[in-house]
């Protein structure tokens, strides 16, 4: 309270905390709002809430097999197969960018991929997809969104890369080690949060991916996102609701777990 | 010796950086600037211009830009002033209690779910129109204000913001810390300088400074976003992705190369905030 910012008069700190307590609630809001939504079973205008509540969604989701069940599997299939080949192949890359001479002008390329829109530069991809035999399938989205998050990775990883850490592996070569050992006993070590957290962001970024699953997917790859626009053009927004509740509870649950450890990593260094 | 264990490893991951990112995308722009003079697809006759003399006079992608970089600027400035009050404001509760929780909580929306709230709350009928009701500030829905694909795009704008917003107050907060402001600005109160001065000639600049890199990116990001537009925009104009797409999408070929030529434009926009992010000295770190 004695900063240089301080907060000294009651009436100032009744406004810090009613700011805070209408900040958490907005935070909350689409949260209980969508579950809410997902739960109703009737819910005509003008009310404010739902004339009658069901766990019938809920329980066909859950227990059988449906729409929704297979578009979580395969959204969750999806992510971990691109968080998995964009982690590993950033970690190297970042480090052969990290220490190579020309490190500003190659990290500028690493860029492109990770911020052009996927919709705009997927459109340019398309014909080379086509060609592959690559579009309509969850293989060619796969690739395609591995693309983009390979760029995120190779950022994230080239700020590790640092002097230190490239001494640390030189001392093993000194010590006789193979670039084996040098992986094996020292940077995967070293280097296990980071590459938790590059993980956890690159699962997040394939999981939410929407215009690039529909262009490169051809509408027959069937996400969680793909399921919300679909239901939402359908009208139909209590499956809406439920398929945005089954795309956001998992990466919430996960930030929960690990807000801070996540998010230290996420700034700019 | 030891340089060539470094360099093997380097020579896999140059390899890995061209085969999955530097190759498709150098080829698909090449594809596209083809086809956008004419020299690839199925209607193809040789070199022409026509197709980008056509875009530029019918004024259509001049608006889409338009619109983009109107958005884009809008919900920077109004993120970026929105979490540096809050967090300034809000310090102690954003650091401890439970606020230090939930403000995690939106990071965890993708687009697409913010684009289906933003139009289940703020359409004619929807949720914001209920309570207005309710409260009597309205008192029929005809008289709710026109919020979701709107000629201002209050509802692409506002479902942007409510998705970066969260993300700065935390990426302030951490800088906050990490760039010790606080004791900076004790020492300028020391100094004789005013509160406000400590506010606007110490912390706002060394937060904005520090996250020049971040605000660049947001721009770009919403420069070119799709998921909300496409859900909360209008027919026309429409943002530069949801235009590329129709474009790209519609059965009347002649309308492709059109769609190429967006995506150039919007590729070389992009290449200069990079570039000037680059060369002002600020890009290249931790994103």
């Amino acid at each position: 309270m004695n900063g240089p910012f301080p907060a000294t008069r009651s009436p100032r700190r009744l406004l810090r905390g009613a700011a805070a307590v209408l900040l958490a609630l907005a935070c909350l809001f689409p949260f209980a709002y969508l579950i809410l939504l997902s739960l109703a079973k009737a819910w005509p205008f003008p009310d404010l809430l739902p004339r009658a509540l069901s766990f019938d969604l809920w329980a066909r989701v859950l227990t059988g097999p449906s729409d929704l069940g297979a578009s979580f599997l395969l959204s969750c299939a999806l992510s971990l197969v691109v968080a998995s080949l964009s982690t590993a192949a950033g970690f190297v890359t970042g480090k052969f960018i990290a220490y190579h001479p020309a490190r500003k002008k190659l990290l500028f390329l690493a860029y492109l991929p990770f911020i052009m829109s996927p919709v705009i530069l997927g459109t340019c991809l398309m014909y080379l997809y086509l060609k592959l035999d690559l579009a309509g399938n969850a293989a060619g989205v796969a690739l395609a969104q591995t693309m983009f998050a390979y760029g995120f990775a190779i950022v994230f990883f080239s700020a590790f890369w640092n002097p230190e850490i490239k001494a640390l592996e030189d001392l093993v070569f000194t010590l006789g080690g193979s670039t084996f050992d040098a992986y094996r006993r020292v940077l995967l070590p070293v280097s296990k949060g980071m590459l938790l957290i590059c993980f956890f962001q690159t699962f997040l970024i394939s999981w939410f991916q929407y215009g690039l699953t529909l262009l490169i997917g051809t509408g027959k790859v069937q996400t969680l996102p793909v399921k919300v626009y679909d239901y939402v053009n359908e009208a139909n927004l209590f499956y809406a609701a439920m398929a945005s509740c089954l795309l956001i509870l998992p990466p919430a649950a996960l930030l929960w777990v690990n807000k801070r450890f996540v998010f230290n990593e996420m700034r700019e260094g | 010796m030891i340089r060539s264990r470094h360099n093997s490893s380097g020579a896999f991951g140059m390899a890995l950086f061209a085969l999955i990112a530097l190759l498709p995308i150098g080829f698909s722009l090449g594809y596209a600037a083809a086809y956008s003079v004419g020299l690839a697809g199925l209607l193809s006759e040789g070199f022409t211009l026509e197709h980008w003399a056509r875009l530029f006079s019918d004024g259509e992608v001049g608006r889409a830009f338009g619109l983009s970089l109107y958005v884009a600027a809008v919900t920077v400035a109004l993120s970026v002033s929105l979490a540096l009050a809050l967090l300034l404001f809000l310090r102690r509760p954003l650091k401890e209690g439970p606020l230090s929780y939930v403000i995690y909580f939106p990071l965890a929306i993708p687009a697409t779910v913010a684009a289906f709230l933003v139009f289940q709350l703020f359409s004619g009928a929807g949720y914001a129109a209920r309570w207005l009701l309710h409260f009597g500030v309205i008192d029929d829905v005809a008289q709710m204000p026109n919020l979701v694909n709107d000629p201002y795009a209050f509802g692409i704008i506002l479902a942007h913001v409510s998705l970066a917003t969260p993300f700065f107050i935390l990426l302030f907060a951490q800088l906050y810390e990490t760039e010790k402001v606080e004791a900076l600005a004790e020492t300028a109160r020391t100094l004789g300088a005013s509160r406000r001065a400590c506010l606007y000639r110490v912390a706002v600049p060394i937060l904005l400074t520090r996250s020049f890199t971040n605000v660049i990116l947001l721009f770009i990001f919403v420069f070119g976003s799709y998921e909300i537009p496409l859900l909360l925009g209008r027919q026309s104009p429409q943002m530069v992705s949801v235009l590329t797409m129709r474009k790209y999408a519609m059965f009347d070929l002649t309308q492709k190369p059109e769609a190429f030529i967006v995506a150039w434009l919007y590729t070389a926009l992009v290449l200069a905030l990079i570039g000037w992010a680059f060369r002002s000295g600020r890009a290249g770190g931790r994103v």
